[in-house]
């Protein structure tokens, strides 16, 4: 009903229309009977007009072009999976607001309709990388219906280097393919070792690299081994076969006192950039981030457990920022989402921040840098 | 009988002296203005105020110790020390006279007719400035407490649920602290950087909230404002 | 020249004197009327085209306490914001019946003070007391009317008030408009901000009880009471003006299944209307139903608290009997749904903190009620 390219006269007549057609609901607030119609004097549609068409931070009207489901719906899309991210566990209980988050995107995944494909789990499942951490999370991700694809991050990896992750989850790099997908699932945190000369003991590693201002870690990167292991499994692929890889830290050099970065960035791109469609969907930095370099479209992840401020420096201009989180809401700025891949291969990321009303960031957006309110630049705080 | 005939006298030449001092209409008029003005029993009275750094005093006279200085006498005091401050280290004393007139005592020597911002014939001492040593023990002293800080604002002992200021806030980003003192929507009132370290203590970390004097928030404090160092100070941003 | 009988001179003279006093009186009921706000208290916003009259004030009384304003004669405004009862519902339901008896899904907020605040209803869909007045009349459950035209009517054949409509808007043109604004500007006129709490807050330590100042370190504290219900200086009414889903009424119907698919739809753009929603799933999808976001869905108006001990029972529908039964409603975490506020959580109050902010709630109580006694006295028989 909304188009992108509509003026906004244009939308708010559509808007009023809906209003009208509505009026049958609008009994329903004034408790009254279904039989009778009710005729007030009330400017419903003013109001709501007036409230707020293009929302300050929803984008919902503007962006609602593309949202569809995808049975029956939009026939750009050719399937959906979505996403759990960061959920940084304590082996607490479940009474711990870490806990109690996770499974609420576990809620939130089984309530959608039609289901996903799969869920991908973007990485930190574990806070300090512990066994009953970790084993909590697969309790809390068993209760998903749709299958799961699992990704590794730093706070999983470094109390023991992987050990417990591989032998619970698999291996921390792979790849599958999928309607005519290529996926591949990258560890992308390796970190140079920092830890054998200062003699500090794993917890200690652990401690470290969970700090994200710590300084005394090495920056993520995918590394060399990693990728020739990428080279050899992309030679294999068509270059016109869309290619979507998941990473856990953002594919490209943003922040680096905070890791919002990979060491070796620019020759993992070179290794993608032969390919006609890719899609980086990656987590670690908790906000909805947005990025695009050359044919390189780059989305972040919600985290369940915080959100992360914005880096003070290095925002990618593609970037609609949401507002800082309300720390009385544990929910705030947190939440998880879906991403519809397209037809084409390109993907639509949608965001379902708690507490707030979903944003999405579609591949068309993107390709034109048509972002809805001309892109937002918020408060980088 | 013949002391109750001394006292008798001694009583009656009293009330006669009385009588005299009553009746000498002798004292002009400036003096007995002047009189009216501190009130006979204050003529020899004198407060005294210390400043800051014990070694300036200034006296005033006409106005007895357990007595507040009058506003317009009180505000040249002030604005006589803050002056005299100029002169670090020194010990001087200043004396404002009840007709305001000020004499300064400084090194052994009176000068009089001293006028605020005036020049005095003293000496600035050159020990003054900090020396190295000293820049490098207030240094060491502040990096200590700064550290401190840091090791709290990181760890999760400050509240019972594992989450660390650091979570939310790296490298102490998002405080604002140099935004306070503002109104703080979750307080629904004006608060200090302090009283949100408290807030957020309680509420997102679930753990007790520190005493405002409490070493440790003066450590998360000094670790904050530290990270801020060069921002403007802007109260009331939102 | 023409000289005046003496006899003449007087009538004129009376003449003049009656006339210079009518237009007094007029220019009295004219003259706006100082609201009694205490100082330092943010008056409440009054509408540029409704500044209150003592005029307008006597006509919106008497038609608050006008029971012939509905179908059936039983129901005014009055009947449901009773002075005797806090100018709540003084029956024993949990929600208010209209004519015929007919009960609603919703509980009564008092009108004392209502001014102040920045939106009416439980979902906020009137922004002034204008807008709120007249909604009630054409409500088939409540008073009764079909439509507006049909108020006028019945109020056109009640000959006491044409007088009344001219000494308050200069004609005696009856409208919807005017009625509205009538009723407004006598609620206006009930400001009451004088109670033990605010003495006690002004530094009187004897104001209230040592349980009721414990509870009030709690409800700023451990119980989390002053996010949402803070009492700030220069409008102290205990709200925030903000809606909040704390999970109320979500289990008189399958609230998570219905909210998902509101908040479906509406990603989809599709009309809510097309949801077919009952009356009772409507009722609880609160703010939503005004905004269409989906982060208002289940969302209701933080209430006012001022005279909370004579305005039970609690929340929209009612559903908590007691001042005790709330406190042990929060100390739960509320009812967990999917668009719970994040700011709810179980608070693990101890016996005796719970009675402390009982005996805090019942010092909300104004001291000053006095003041509307006459106000009874004019309540229908």
């Amino acid at each position: 009903m909304y188009r992108n390219d509509m003026t906004r006269k244009e939308i708010q007549r559509a808007f009023a229309e809906r209003s009208a057609a509505d009026e049958r609901l609008l009994r329903s607030l004034q408790n009254c009977d279904r039989r009778h119609f009710l005729r007030t004097s009330l400017k419903f549609a003013g109001m709501a007009a007036a409230a707020s068409l293009v929302p300050f931070h929803g984008f919902q009207l503007v962006n609602v072009a593309h949202a569809a489901t995808t049975e029956g719906g939009d026939p750009d899309v050719a399937f959906r999976f979505a996403y759990v991210s960061d959920s940084h566990l304590y082996a607490r209980g479940m009474t711990h607001r870490f806990a109690r988050a996770a499974a609420k995107a576990v809620e939130d995944m089984n309530a959608l309709d039609p289901q996903p494909d799969f869920v991908l789990f973007g990485g930190d499942l574990a806070q300090l990388g512990r066994p009953d951490e970790l084993a909590l999370g697969q309790q809390i991700l068993k209760e998903l219906k749709a299958p799961v694809r699992m990704m590794v991050g730093e706070h999983d990896w470094y109390l023991d280097l992987g050990e417990k992750w591989k032998e619970m989850f698999g291996p921390d790099h792979y790849s599958f393919d999928h309607k005519g997908i290529h996926f591949v699932v990258l560890n992308s945190v390796v970190e140079k070792d920092f830890w054998t000369a200062k003699g500090y003991t794993p917890e200690q590693r652990m401690a470290i690299v969970a700090g994200l201002d710590d300084g005394r870690q090495s920056s993520f990167e995918v590394g060399e081994a990693q990728r020739e292991w990428l080279r050899q499994d992309l030679a294999k692929v068509n270059k016109k076969t869309p290619l979507i890889v998941f990473s856990h830290s953002p594919l490209y050099k943003l922040y680096k006192p905070w890791n919002f970065w990979t060491d070796d960035a620019e020759q993992v791109q070179a290794l993608l950039k032969p390919f006609a469609t890719v899609s980086v969907i990656h987590g670690h930095t908790h906000q909805l981030l947005t990025n695009r370099i050359g044919n390189i479209q780059f989305h972040g992840m919600l985290s369940t457990a915080w959100p992360w401020p914005y880096a003070p420096q290095g925002l990618p201009s593609y970037t609609v920022q949401m507002l800082r989180a309300d720390p009385f809401n544990q929910f705030d700025g947190c939440g998880d989402g879906s991403v519809d891949v397209l037809v084409k291969g390109r993907v639509d990321k949608h965001y379902n921040p708690w507490s707030r009303n979903p944003r999405e960031v579609t591949a068309q957006q993107l390709a034109a840098k048509s972002l809805p309110g001309g892109g937002y630049q918020g408060p980088s705080y | 009988m013949k002391a109750i005939l001394v006292c008798g006298s001694l009583l009656l030449g009293a009330v006669a002296l009385g009588i005299l001092a009553t009746a000498s209409g002798g004292a002009s008029d400036a003096e007995r203005a002047r009189r009216s003005l501190v009130g006979a029993q204050h003529e020899w009275a004198s407060r005294a105020v210390w400043a800051c750094d014990q070694r300036k005093l200034v006296v005033v006279e006409g106005v007895r110790p357990d007595e507040k200085i009058p506003p317009e006498r009180a505000q040249l005091v002030a604005d006589v020390l803050t002056d005299l401050m100029r002169f670090c280290n020194e010990e001087i004393t200043a004396r404002i006279a009840t007709n305001q007139a000020i004499s300064v005592a400084a090194n052994g020597r009176v000068y009089e007719n001293y006028v605020v911002g005036g020049p005095l014939p003293i000496v600035k001492a050159s020990f003054g400035e900090p020396t190295q040593r000293e820049q490098q023990i207030w240094k060491a002293e502040l990096d200590k407490l700064v550290a401190e800080g840091d090791r709290l604002f990181h760890s999760d002992e400050l509240g019972s649920n594992g989450i660390a200021c650091a979570m939310c806030h790296p490298n102490a980003s998002n405080t604002h602290p140099e935004t306070y003192p503002k109104f703080q929507t979750q307080l629904k009132k004006v608060a200090l950087l302090r009283d949100m370290v408290n807030w957020c203590i309680l509420n997102p970390l679930e753990g007790k909230e520190l005493a405002h004097d409490d070493a440790r928030m003066k450590a998360l404090e000094a670790y904050i404002l530290a990270q801020r160092r060069g921002k403007a100070l802007d109260a009331g941003k939102h | 020249m023409a000289v005046f009988e003496r006899r003449q001179r007087v009538g004129l003279a009376a003449l003049a004197a009656v006339s210079a006093l009518a237009a007094l009186a007029l220019a009295a009921s004219a003259q706006t009327l100082d609201l009694p706000v205490p100082s330092g208290v943010l008056p409440p916003e009054i509408p540029a085209d409704n500044p209150p009259t003592p005029g307008k004030v006597e006509l919106g009384k008497k038609l608050y306490f006008d029971t012939r304003l509905s179908t059936d004669g039983s129901v005014g405004c009055v009947t449901c914001h009773d002075p005797r009862h806090g100018f709540v519902d003084g029956r024993d339901k949990a929600t208010s019946a209209g004519v015929g008896g007919a009960l609603g899904t919703r509980n009564a907020p008092t009108v004392l003070n209502a001014a102040f605040l920045a939106s009416q209803f439980w979902d906020g869909r009137a922004a002034t007391l204008e807008e709120q007045a007249v909604q009630p009349l054409v409500n088939p459950i409540e008073h009764g009317f079909a439509d507006q035209a049909a108020v006028l009517a019945k109020l056109k054949t009640l000959g006491d008030y044409p007088p009344l409509f001219r000494t308050a808007f200069g004609s005696e043109e009856i409208s919807t408009l005017r009625v509205g604004q009538a009723i407004a500007s006598f609620e206006r006129t009930l400001l009451s901000l004088d109670a033990p709490i605010d003495r006690f807050l002004a530094g009187d330590a004897g104001a209230i009880s040592a349980s009721a100042q414990r509870g009030w370190a709690l409800f700023n504290g451990k119980a989390r009471c002053n996010t949402c219900h803070g009492r700030i200086d220069v409008i102290p009414l205990f709200t925030d003006d903000l809606f909040h889903n704390i999970g109320v009424g979500v289990k008189h119907i399958d609230f998570d299944k219905v909210a998902r698919k509101a908040a479906a739809a509406v990603a989809a753009g599709a009309s809510v209307d097309q949801l077919a929603l009952s009356n009772a799933e409507a009722s609880e999808l609160g703010r939503f139903l005004v905004t269409r976001e989906s982060k208002d869905l289940g969302a209701f108006k933080t209430p006012q608290l001022r005279n909370l001990a004579l305005t039970a029972p609690y929340m929209h529908d009612g559903s908590e009997a007691t001042l005790r039964a709330v406190i042990e409603f929060y100390d739960r975490g509320g009812n967990d749904n999917p668009y719970l506020d994040g700011g709810m959580r179980p608070l693990g109050l101890t016996e005796q903190e719970r009675a402390d902010l009982v005996a805090l709630m019942e010092t909300f109580t104004s001291s000053d009620l006095a003041r509307f006694a006459e106000l009874e006295k004019l309540v229908p028989k």
